[in-house]
């Protein structure tokens, strides 16, 4: 069965560095999980655990009740340069 | 006591003096409800990720302080009825995990700030320990 495996095994990164809580001002971290229009990324491309990925959703949703992270990113209001302060 | 973190956005629009004196009335309020601040973080101004009032800036602060749950409701009513504070978010951290990680967050956030500053602070963290044990 291993054999007709067709993608490559994904891990939880976030469990490889033994995250136990994920800061939602810390944007860098939340990045791996967002998508370029800033939706939040499926379980099924990162490879997050459910644990994780339940930790990042909270954070990222507390993000962008914050205004640090956009909700969308659409061609009626543009964001000049939305990665500005995710870098 | 429980331990909260509360970050709040003030208008661009106002000059630094009148940023500093708000941030200083909203420390005020959780020091005369029985709050404990243990560390500021100054954000800064930053860019908003979406208009907000048609702001596109902002001037971000996050307070991390151990309060009484009672404290919290008379922030936010106040940062409700301030015209100036334009977006803010409390976070409770209760469990081990969330807990070892404020403490993180506060040692960080003093780190950033003036060593001056960061003396005080610590201080303040100790007595409230003892006296808790010994009640």
């Amino acid at each position: 069965m291993a054999e007709r495996r067709k993608f490559k095994k994904r891990f939880c990164k976030y469990c490889e560095q033994k995250v136990d809580f994920i800061d939602y001002k810390d944007l860098a971290s939340l990045k791996f999980s967002l998508s370029e229009r800033f939706k939040i990324m499926p379980r099924r491309l990162t490879g997050n655990c459910k644990r994780h990925q339940e930790l990042v959703t909270v954070a990222i949703k507390r993000a962008r009740q914050t205004a640090l992270i956009p909700y969308i990113v659409d061609r009626k209001n543009v964001v000049e340069n939305p990665f500005e302060n995710v870098r | 006591m429980t331990c909260y973190e509360t970050l709040f956005v003030v208008k661009p629009t106002l000059t630094d003096e009148e940023t500093a004196t708000q941030i200083a009335k909203i420390k005020e309020i959780v020091a005369n409800n029985g709050g404990e601040l243990l560390a500021t973080n100054d954000m800064g101004m930053r860019k908003l990720a979406y208009q907000v009032e048609k702001n596109n800036r902002g001037y971000y602060t996050v307070l991390f302080y151990k309060a009484e749950g009672t404290l919290i409701q008379e922030l936010e009513r106040n940062l409700k009825i301030n015209e100036d504070v334009i977006k803010f978010l409390t976070i409770k951290y209760v469990k081990q995990k969330e807990l070892a990680q404020f403490n993180k967050l506060v040692e960080a956030a003093n780190e950033k700030a003036e060593p001056v500053v960061e003396t005080a602070p610590v201080a303040e963290e100790t007595t409230p320990v003892a006296e808790s044990t010994e009640a």
